[in-house]
């Protein structure tokens, strides 16, 4: 832990969810549980995300802090302050939605200004601000407008812009970027840090794309099926999942669940069909764990390795370029796919294999992580 | 070739239809500018002369003829059919349209049940619902009159409002109020800024529906108005017992305008939103 992150945690989280349960009525009957006892904390200028499949309980997470949906148990605290009774207006958080929830009939300005207005802001400073605010988001001048005649990047905008201007201490955005192209995408990506750092707010940020929730997050939280599997920074989710799911949820690899075995010099992991993976020394033997092979773990065997690599024979299917680099896939005895991503020598001498040749395979037998325990079947 | 004859049939259909819906309007405008007392059928030259009988000026048509009906009990009767639509679009407006919220906003036993209980005046035989507000008013000692007729148009005028307004509310995106709320403004705030807004035209267009079924109904008013409370509609098939008059026409056409002019007014709203 860094030292700027204890001293986060020194502080009273700008929110904090306690024990959150929260059920729907099926309309076909039953009840889906779409938060299943989640506990989370936001720190102070802190940009965490949350992320997850679709269907796991992200926006109901967003909807239960900003007030929009009750509890069954658990409590929201803002600020230190329970929430339980304090309508979602009075509530010092706003929300990006999903939709951006536009309203139709009110100029851009007006949108932006709402918050202004409710708040019984003076006209003129009122004004400014909406100025102000528009032209940080790169839409100066664009008051008069309606929302209908813009693009979806620039409603996107206003949606930010209007939740912004009451300067809450937390901001929820539900899954904003989803709606635009690559490319504006990965610019608003940048945007978005800038302005958390500027405003020096929170951002609690939903997503499902996982590249998007590494490269913007200070922390990371996966959920599934209504729970937390892993909240970290998005190194410890990348190189140490928790779970399985967390694994094949975050970056690309190949996973073997099976037992340890073997002497303690030389423990490896046997999978059910009798693959033998070497694992890191000293691991314990005689229980079940599961390995996450990343492609850049593996390079070309060298033609000797010694004790400290573990080795896989495989047959090459198909060389990807990826412009700086080249991935090759490939194809081990029992048909599992595993990718290799090595880099300068490594990838030289993998390029010259032919797709459909066997070729070794070789990794430093501590780089991989081992997930130890029960293999949760997710 | 077969599809030029096919064409040509679907065209003749299409007009015929058209002239079955508008020739009886038609004809009746035309005989409102008629100048033959006798035969309203037999065109005898263009006048104005029945606008200003029905609103009592002296012409030469009624001194010839014997047609010239109380003025004084054709506006009065116009006045009443005024206030009473006015105040049951007012009232059920209001009724219908909070009505119309409050099933939208909260989920609670019954409620299709109670949601099939709106729609029944609306299928309700007039005939039925007449004489049950009749004897509902007589069993309860109320006094047949200007009241009575408020009432028992409320009563299906609220229904219709209602249907309306859930229209427009079950096309709304919910997560308005939502964002509207999160921004900091409070219940009525977001209703008056955002809800009403929002379904303003089908709140408009409600409303105009109530004012014209309110001004047009005859047999429900009938059964329920008292013998000084005579709506125009009530009042007009009581002249037509008394024999069809040239006024009539002319009468017919005025109030096709104001339908017009209504109908028009609703357009302009539903496009403006
Ligand atoms: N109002 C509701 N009534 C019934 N079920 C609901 C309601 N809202 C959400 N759910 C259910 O709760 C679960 C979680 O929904 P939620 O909207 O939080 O998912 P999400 O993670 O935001 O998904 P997505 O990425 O698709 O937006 C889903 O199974 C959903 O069907
Ligand atoms: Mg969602």
């Amino acid at each position: 832990m860094s030292g700027e992150e204890e001293a986060r945690n020194q502080q009273t989280p700008i929110a904090e969810v306690r024990e959150a349960v929260k059920r729907f009525a099926a309309t076909e009957g039953g009840v889906i549980t779409a938060l299943d006892g989640v506990s989370l904390k936001v720190q102070p200028r802190e940009f965490v995300t949350l992320l997850g499949p679709s269907g796991c309980g992200k926006t109901t997470l967003l909807r239960v802090i900003s007030g929009l949906e009750e509890l069954d148990a658990g409590e929201v605290l803002i600020a230190g302050e329970p929430m339980t009774t304090v309508p979602p207006h009075r509530r010092p958080v706003n929300t990006v939605f999903q939709n951006y929830a536009l309203f139709p009939h009110l100029s851009v300005g007006d949108n932006v200004g709402y918050g202004l207005d409710v708040a019984g802001v003076p006209r003129r400073q009122r004004n400014t601000r909406v100025g102000e605010v528009l032209e940080r988001i790169g839409l100066g001048g664009f008051e008069p407008r309606r929302p209908d005649q813009l693009s979806g990047g620039q409603r996107q905008r206003v949606a930010l812009a209007r939740a912004i201007i009451n300067r809450p201490s937390l901001l929820l955005l539900d899954e904003p970027l989803s709606a635009l192209d690559r490319n504006l995408r990965q610019s608003m990506q940048l945007e978005l840090k800038t302005l958390q750092h500027d405003l020096g707010i929170s951002f609690l940020f939903v997503t499902h794309d996982q590249e998007e929730a590494l490269t913007m997050s200070d922390r990371v939280a996966v959920l599934n099926k209504g729970r937390i599997e892993q909240v970290g920074t998005p190194e410890a989710h990348y190189h140490r999942p928790a779970t399985r799911f967390v694994a094949e949820f975050i970056g690309d690899g190949a996973l073997f669940s099976g037992r340890i075995e073997g002497p303690t010099e030389d423990p490896v992991l046997v999978t059910g069909d009798g693959l033998r993976l070497a694992v890191a020394l000293g691991t314990t033997v005689n229980q079940v764990a599961t390995l996450l092979l990343r492609p850049e773990h593996l390079e070309a065997a060298p033609e000797a390795p010694d004790a400290a690599f573990g080795v896989i024979e495989v047959r090459l299917k198909q060389s990807v370029f990826l412009g700086a680099s080249r991935k090759f896939v490939c194809c081990l005895a029992n048909g599992a796919t595993v990718t290799a991503a090595p880099t300068g020598a490594g990838a030289q001498a993998l390029s010259r294999v032919a797709p459909g040749e066997l070729v070794r395979l070789a990794y430093r037998r501590d780089q991989p992580h081992l997930i130890l325990g029960a293999d949760d079947g997710t | 070739m077969r599809r030029t004859w096919v064409k040509r049939v679907l065209a003749v259909h299409g007009a015929l239809f058209l002239l079955f819906i508008y020739a009886p309007i038609v004809m009746v405008v035309v005989y409102s500018f008629n100048s033959n007392p006798i035969n309203m059928m037999i065109w005898s030259g263009f006048t104005f002369d029945w606008y200003w009988t029905i609103f009592g000026y002296p012409t030469q048509l009624n001194e010839q003829t014997l047609y010239v009906d109380s003025t004084d009990r054709l506006l009065a009767a116009v006045q009443n059919s005024l206030i009473v639509a006015t105040s049951t679009t007012t009232i059920s407006t209001v009724l219908g349209t909070m009505t119309a919220l409050a099933l939208y906003r909260y989920r609670f036993r019954a409620q299709r049940f109670y949601q099939g209980l709106l729609y029944m005046p609306m299928v309700m035989p007039d005939i039925v619902l007449g004489i049950a507000l009749l004897v509902f008013f007589v069993s309860f000692g109320m006094a047949l009159g200007l009241i009575s007729i408020i009432i028992g148009h409320c009563t299906f005028l609220i229904s219709y409002v209602f249907v309306v307004v859930s229209a427009r509310l079950a096309g709304m995106d919910d997560t308005l109020e939502q964002a509207s709320a999160d921004l900091g403004a409070n219940e009525w705030v977001t209703f008056r800024r955002i809800t009403l807004p929002q379904i303003l035209p089908g709140v408009i267009g409600g409303a105009l529906l109530a004012f014209i079924i309110s001004m047009d109904d005859l047999v429900i008013t009938y059964f329920i108005s008292g013998v000084d409370s005579t709506t125009l509609p009530v009042f007009i098939y009581g002249m037509l017992r008394r024999g069809v008059k040239p006024e009539i026409n002319a009468i017919a056409t005025i109030m096709l305008m104001l339908s017009f002019t209504i109908a028009t007014l609703g357009l302009y709203f539903r496009r403006r939103h």
